[in-house]
């Protein structure tokens, strides 16, 4: 199958009999009516041919992404695990709960607020965090939402948006390279086709406010919540028209954690930014200014309905004064998916957990 | 107590005729346990205004309840219900079927959220869901219950309370007509209780269907300004003193425990960006707003609708409760017909609760702005009067009131309603629309007040669009109060 003229949606169940054993009907477990055929068992998944393909183009992703950033001065630490709280996040997903010795942790959605704590003794750093998220299953049908997967974390002391976005560009252009380069065999028998990734090389992003993107999806006859994310289906429209990837900036206040920056001189809008791969696949990185002041990450703490008194320890640090930062998530998982152009996550992951899918 | 008093050899006991002795007395007698209704009466009764100064029932302060559903003698929307029906309308031809908050109701009714006290999550709640069900109305859950009672299911096959109610709700239902709300309060978000019922594939044929929505509660009508309160015992108390503050206001050496949830802190900014985060992150659901009968609740109201909540519910003073302070059941909080004069016209749905219970409070309420009321206490009390008819029977004799009432006001659906339907025994100066301010501060003044003036009908000027002029004539108090319902229920102990 060529993987480049299928990038997204329910994955097509009438392969050629015997080429492509994942994806036949009969052999996938559980997946949701709406949604892509998931996986099938874990020990025919894991023998797959496709599955190593991917996973080594992962392995040279994740060289190509800590070569890169270690190049640039970043430190590289092991995330956490649990936590008291950990990022409210949004959209539905919910944190996974853990007994600790009696008291209810979580487990990381991300460790954003561990990433800003470290500041002061590592400036520049990065994690390759392992991230748990409770989707809702109206996700499952995405192809770009699995329970269980890996960020490549990135925060910068002192910097802006603007930083970080330079930064998150420079890595997937550097991966991009590196993997194109090292193992142009192995995206030949994923049926990846190199010419996808030409304008990525040779020109810069573009850049889209959020509300200039609602009025391009408006004018597509597509409706959508201007105080909100787009939604699944608007990102993908954006994404397909695209030939290399873009930014989508300023999302609206409410649509985002209470650790996104305001922007000072536009009330209501966010000094942050999500960088959208093109070709259909959508959003890689999410990344923004951070809020540093203390009554603001409070007060924002109350406008997105959380309880400050939960994140003791992180307001603690607060009140003793975090460093100015900026930084960003790249999703591991989507960006392996990007490059090898396959159909759905599960497909780029050894051990696949689908939305609302009980899965071993 | 001196020692003299103790021994009875001193004078007898000193009196104060006219000054509210006995209540001194109480208080000295049991200290901060005084504060509160009888311990004793917890789980078995439900309390309200009029419930905080004795046992007898207090005539109601709310002027929803002096007004009169004035008929007139012309009725040009008859002459049209006859020229479409092609002959005389009568009462059933009312449809009394609406939208509400989002959802399809068979009427413009829906059962109000009891909470997580004993008496709002026993079996009486769990009839009271089933009922709902069956009339096709919407259920709203309260806050709590998830922290209280826990959302998995664990290993004996018990459900959760929540659980155990929306599936009651939802195996009751037409599948298409009415829907559930689930409150979130301060300590139901540490649990996450959106998320989990959102990202839960047992309610997806909910969501699918476009009947489930979120509530953000902001307060309620009997203790505006303060969170949920329950009583525990204290093995309860040491459960959930991680998750609630928990106090000893009965008495060291009482087996009771006052369990208290925050009631959070909000703000224009704060509730126009939660609403706008419900609507983000749960795309799929519907979002209401409940409010206390607060003194900017017209602004409040307005913050909701314009950051894209699908109703707003504004709890009257008079709203009942498991448990609240003496002082605020009877002291604290407006009347909801001051909250519709003070909100106007609606920008949204809008829903009311508080002393609902049968068709003429409930017309009125239409007639003001409400879409739908809420069943409260009487809900409870109807199921616990019958456990398998109760409600349906109570919601079907509301229904025939509403219906009987709308047509004699020359009207064929609760939406033609309008404020020229009622009459003010207070007057005209008490019942004008409030032009809506938006710095929170009372102020009635209209003139300067450009950015709110399209919410004050065209033809406020000055009198008011509830009565006409020669209604002040009439002096205030002189329709009857509503009778009431007796404040106790019977119950298990």
């Amino acid at each position: 199958m060529n993987h480049t003229a299928v990038m997204h949606g329910p994955a097509p169940a009438g392969h050629p009999a015997g080429a492509d054993p994942e994806t036949h009907p009969e052999a996938s477990s559980a997946a949701p009516a709406d949604g892509p055929a998931g996986p099938p068992d874990p020990a025919r998944h894991l023998a797959s041919p496709r599955l190593r393909s991917a996973m080594l183009v992962q392995q040279e992703a994740l060289a190509a992404a800590r070569d890169h950033l270690r190049g640039l001065g970043f430190v590289e630490l092991l995330p956490p695990l649990l936590g008291p709280v950990t990022d409210p996040g949004g959209r539905g997903a919910k944190a996974l709960d853990v007994d600790y010795y009696g008291r209810r942790y979580k487990l990381m959605t991300s460790a954003i607020l561990y990433k800003q704590a470290s500041l002061h003794g590592f400036p520049k750093l990065f994690y390759i965090a392992p991230n748990v998220r409770v989707e809702p299953p109206e996700t499952a049908g995405t192809g770009r939402h699995l329970v269980e997967f890996h960020q490549i974390d990135v925060e910068i002391a002192g910097a802006s948006r603007e930083d970080a976005m330079e930064i998150a560009a420079g890595l997937l252009r550097h991966v991009v390279e590196h993997v194109v380069d090292r193992v142009p065999h192995e995206l030949a028998a994923l049926g990846r086709d190199p010419g996808f990734f030409s304008a990525l090389r040779s020109a810069p992003f573009d850049r889209l406010p959020h509300a200039e993107a609602v009025a391009r999806l408006w004018d597509d006859g597509r409706a959508q919540n201007p105080d909100a994310e787009i939604d699944w289906a608007g990102e993908e429209a954006l994404s397909r028209a695209a030939d290399r990837p873009f930014f989508i900036t300023d999302y609206p206040k409410g649509s985002r954690g209470f650790y996104d920056r305001e922007d000072p001189e536009r009330p209501g809008s966010l000094r942050n930014f999500d960088l959208i791969a093109h070709g259909g696949f959508g959003e890689l990185v999410s990344g923004s200014e951070r809020e540093a002041d203390y009554a603001t990450i409070v007060t924002r703490m109350r406008e997105s309905g959380e309880n400050p008194a939960k994140y003791a320890w992180y307001l603690d640090a607060a009140r003793e004064g975090l460093p100015r930062s900026a930084g960003f998530g790249m999703g591991l998982q989507r960006l392996v998916r990007f490059l090898t152009g396959l159909d759905a996550l599960w497909q780029v992951t050894a051990y696949p957990k689908l939305p609302g899918v009980i899965a071993p | 107590m001196t020692a003299a008093h103790r021994e009875g050899t001193g004078p007898g006991p000193l009196g104060a005729a006219g000054f509210p002795e006995d209540e001194v007395r109480a208080r000295a007698r049991a200290g901060t346990a005084a504060v509160f209704p009888p311990v004793d009466a917890y789980g078995n009764a439900l309390f309200g205004a009029g419930s905080g100064t004795s046992g007898a029932y207090a005539p109601s302060a709310d002027a929803l309840d002096r007004a009169r559903l004035v008929p007139p003698v012309f009725m040009p929307q008859r002459l049209e219900k006859l020229v479409e029906l092609g002959r005389e309308p009568v009462y059933d031809d009312v449809d009394l079927r609406t939208r509400v908050g989002g959802f399809a109701s068979s009427l413009p009714l829906f059962l109000s959220a009891f909470g997580s006290t004993r008496a709002g999550s026993g079996d009486l709640a769990l009839a009271a869901s089933v009922q709902a069900g069956r009339l096709g109305i919407p259920m709203v859950l309260g806050e709590n219950m998830v922290p209280v009672h826990g959302y998995a299911t664990p290993a004996d096959g018990t459900l959760p309370a929540l659980t155990a109610r929306i599936r009651a709700y939802a195996d009751a239902s037409d599948g298409t007509s009415g829907g559930v709300v689930v409150q979130q309060s301060t300590e139901d978000a540490d649990a996450e209780v959106w998320n989990l019922l959102y990202s839960d594939p047992a309610l997806r044929p909910l969501v699918d269907s476009g009947r489930l929505a979120f509530e953000l509660k902001i307060g309620q009508g009997a203790k505006p300004g303060l969170g949920g309160m329950t009583v525990v015992d204290r093995d309860a108390a040491d459960r959930l003193s991680d998750a609630f503050a928990v106090r000893d206001v009965f008495g060291a050496s009482a087996p009771a425990r006052l369990r208290c949830a925050t009631p959070g802190t909000f703000t224009e900014e704060i509730v126009r960006q939660q609403v706008r985060f419900m609507r983000n992150n749960f795309p799929r659901a519907r979002v209401w707003v409940k409010l206390p009968p607060g003194r900017d609740v017209a602004l409040a109201a307005r913050t909701a609708w314009r950051a894209g909540a699908d109703a707003v519910t504004v709890d009257g003073a008079e709203g009942g409760t498991g448990w609240a302070p003496r002082a605020f059941l009877d002291q604290v909080g407006l009347p909801l017909a001051e909250c519709l004069r003070r909100i106007g016209p609606p920008e949204g749905c809008l829903l009311v609760t508080g002393r609902f219970h049968e068709g003429g409070r409930t017309v009125r309420a239409l007639a003001l702005g409400a879409r739908a009321a809420g069943l409260g206490r009487a809900a409870l009390l109807a199921v616990d009067e019958d456990p398998e008819h109760g409600l349906v029977r109570l919601a079907e004799s509301i229904a025939l009131e509403c219906r009987l009432l709308v047509s004699a006001l020359g009207k064929y659906a609760p939406a033609a309603l309008t404020a020229e339907d009622v009459w003010w025994p207070d007057g005209p100066a008490a019942t004008a629309y409030a032009p809506a301010t938006d710095t929170g501060t009372s102020s009635y003044a209209s003139a300067t007040d450009t950015g709110t003036s399209r919410f004050t009908p065209p033809t406020d000027t000055g009198t008011s669009p509830y009565a006409s002029a020669t209604d002040s004539a009439i002096p205030a108090g002189a329709a009857p109060g509503r009778p009431s319902l007796p404040q106790r229920v019977g119950g298990p102990a």
